[in-house]
């Protein structure tokens, strides 16, 4: 399978700027470990091979194919986005959807402890909701709804498990 | 003998009320996310270990095990009647077997699909029966030099034999690697990379990482880029089975897959996705029905979807003698192993020989009970593809934030499963393959802590990992995994400049 990024066949397309993006992420994730690294205690004398070697290796490893990557950024490469069920791996990002998404995992961190979960999670349920894209919003927040009671339900009451009543306490 | 002893004892294990019922939920659960796309059996297994914690461990491995072979099961369903290609593993099946529903064959193309897999997975079971305790001897004898060679040998294969190129997996091995660091180190109790923040100072716990990258990093990515019209779901008319010619067409394939998946699973080989097309082109070789392939030829579907399955039993081979996962379910698997307290090894099969026959024995027993589940209600799973996509991924998304949260209770993970959950969107849009970094994080702990054993033992002689002959065989594996591909690559680029052709390279 030869795709248009293969090394094999460079195309005079200019460097795409997402991908030089990502293998810059990838060298300042391992200036990061690097940094952190050396501000690891090590009690000398402990041991050969104290706590900082292994971390070592992983940030040059990382260091390393960041450099890799950005080589390969710099002279056109570009990474095909993978296939998956669902998912049109030419279309654009839609940064909306995105949004949704992160919108709804935010209301479950923010809300989750204070309202409780059954409020956050069909909160979290319906906004994923709206990031697919859903016409119908209704019956998105009657699912959201129910799905959210009988989980609240089957695993405090089922499994033992222990989650924020919130504003429902005393109710369910 | 000693072994069939040891599986009679598995199955007395495995056939109790109690654990039949939990394979059959396993099963089911397995079928439903493999039919399902955006969940597979890697973020199901994850998003139960909180839940299973209070469990008997033989119960919950067994449950596990339901899942691990009905996803395999279910994938295959949902290649057949879906156009878009699922997991790499299937693609091959989405080729022909789509082909197939397309001209009406459907029925015949689930029956073979769930026919060769069930033989697969059961011929695959026994070689893993008898393959094990074999392996569990010859691990017997090794010391941390040479696990911390196997170590690098499963890194290795997971990088740089699965996905689109070795660079790529690299990136995400040495993601992995890092987010396995955070936390106390084990030997000197020094804290490493814990920013400050007290909830990381027992690391990063591996569900928030699988539920991360897999079920939040997949639905952004899925969202970002929805197709506009949800694929038809193909329909088929009567009962799912095969003619005679279909039979008579299909045994063979079946066979030969599972010879050819079962050692590419057990050989930290990386997986079932090479065997699956390598037995995809030997059928279309062998075939009498040349000109049918790729327009739905039986063979195309009977042979991949056997390797897979056969390989999916191999890659146990290495994870229970060994303590070695080759793929991200099987890192998982592992995860669940250290959750109770045990190590996968050779030692397991000696301290906790029922865990590990009921295990295996369940895995027959599943196998039946996947084969009943998926011929007669295959129109049943098939409806599950019907679920409206906002609400299938709401679904997921409030089920990945539960299970994190469950973990300490605290909304601090939520927090660290969300810039997981970028990342994972990230590695899918640049394609970085996702299994590297599962595995990196699990085994990468324990890699390390061989490493500095293997040190000790030695006093510092980093020579230890050449002078021992194992050790120093693994090594050379792994350098011929390294290197072999590129060579290979030149090679045949060599044989066709000299055959006459303009080599492309």
């Amino acid at each position: 399978m030869t795709s248009p990024s293969s090394p094999d066949s460079p195309r005079p397309r200019g460097i795409s700027p997402a991908d030089l993006a990502l293998a810059l992420a990838v060298v300042a994730l391992g200036v990061f470990f690097l940094v952190e690294t050396f501000s690891i205690d090590v009690n000398p004398g402990y041991a050969r091979v104290g706590p900082r070697f292994f971390p070592l290796l992983v940030s040059f490893g990382l260091l390393g194919v960041g450099a890799w990557l950005t080589v390969g950024a710099l002279r056109g490469e570009r990474a095909e986005p993978a296939a998956e069920e669902d998912a049109d791996p030419d279309a654009p990002i839609n940064w909306r959807s995105v949004g949704w998404i992160s919108l709804g995992v935010l209301a479950q961190v923010l809300l989750l402890d204070r309202a409780g979960f059954v409020v956050s999670s069909a909160l979290l349920f319906w906004l994923g909701a709206r990031g697919f894209h859903s016409d119908r919003p209704l019956r998105d927040l009657a699912v959201a709804v129910v799905l959210s009671v009988v989980v609240y339900v089957a695993f405090t009451r089922g499994l033992g498990l222990t989650l924020p009543p919130g504003v429902l306490r005393g109710v369910l | 003998m000693e072994t069939l002893t040891a599986l009679l004892g598995g199955f007395e294990t495995a056939l109790t009320p109690q654990n039949l019922l939990f394979a059959l939920i396993g099963a089911v659960l397995g079928t439903a996310v493999g039919v399902l796309p955006g969940i597979g059996p890697a973020l199901t297994v994850a998003l139960l270990l909180p839940v299973t914690l209070k469990m008997p461990p033989v119960s919950a491995f067994i449950m596990f095990a339901g899942i691990y072979y009905g996803a395999m099961f279910g994938g295959s369903t949902t290649s057949i009647l879906l156009k878009t290609p699922g997991e790499s593993a299937s693609i091959v099946t989405a080729m022909e077997g789509n082909q197939m529903a397309r001209r009406g064959r459907g029925a015949a193309a689930l029956a073979t699909a769930a026919i060769g897999s069930f033989l697969a997975g059961t011929i695959g079971t026994l070689a893993l029966t008898f393959a094990a305790p074999a392996m569990v001897t010859f691990a017997l004898k090794f010391g941390p030099a040479e696990y911390f060679a196997l170590t690098v040998l499963a890194f290795t294969a997971v990088s740089a034999l699965l996905g689109s190129s070795p660079l790529r997996g690299l990136v995400s091995l040495f993601f992995g690697l890092g987010l396995g660091l955070v936390g106390t180190d084990l030997q000197t109790g020094q804290a490493r990379f814990d920013l400050g923040r007290p909830e990381l100072l027992d690391g990063i716990d591996v569900v928030t990482v699988v539920v991360g990258l897999f079920a939040v990093g997949e639905t952004l990515y899925v969202a970002s880029k929805l197709r506009g019209v949800q694929d038809a779901v193909m329909t088929f008319r009567g009962r799912v089975g095969m003619t005679r010619a279909d039979w008579a067409r299909s045994w063979k394939p079946w066979l030969r897959g599972t010879l050819l998946g079962f050692p590419f699973g057990a050989l930290p080989a990386g997986g079932a996705e090479m065997p699956t097309f390598l037995s995809y082109l030997l059928e279309k070789r062998l075939s009498r029905h040349k000109d049918e392939f790729g327009k739905g030829a039986i063979e195309g579907v009977a042979g991949p979807e056997a390797a897979n399955n056969a390989a999916a039993a191999g890659v146990l081979v290495p994870l229970l003698s060994l303590g070695l996962p080759t793929s991200a379910t099987a890192a998982i698997l592992l995860a669940a192993f250290q959750q109770y307290g045990l190590q996968p090894g050779p030692l397991l099969f000696q301290s906790n020989p029922a865990l590990v026959w009921g295990l295996i024995a369940s895995l027959y027993v599943g196998n039946v009970m996947l084969l009943v589940l998926n011929l007669p209600l295959a129109k049943v799973w098939v409806r599950l593809l019907e679920i409206p996509r906002p609400l299938l991924y709401g679904g997921i998304l409030v089920f990945a934030t539960l299970g994190v949260y469950s973990l300490n209770s605290s909304v601090f993970d939520l927090v660290l499963l969300y810039l997981i959950g970028l990342a994972g969107f990230a590695m899918r849009r640049f394609d970085i393959p996702v299994a590297p970094a599962i595995v990196g994080m699990i085994l990468g702990p324990i890699a390390e802590q061989q490493f500095r054993r293997a040190l000790a033992i030695s006093q510092g002689e980093y020579s230890v990992f050449l002078t021992r002959p194992l050790s120093a065989v693994i090594l050379v594996l792994v350098a011929l995994v390294l290197v072999g591909p590129p060579v290979a690559r030149w090679w045949a680029a060599r044989r066709a400049a000299r055959a006459g052709e303009p080599s492309r390279t």
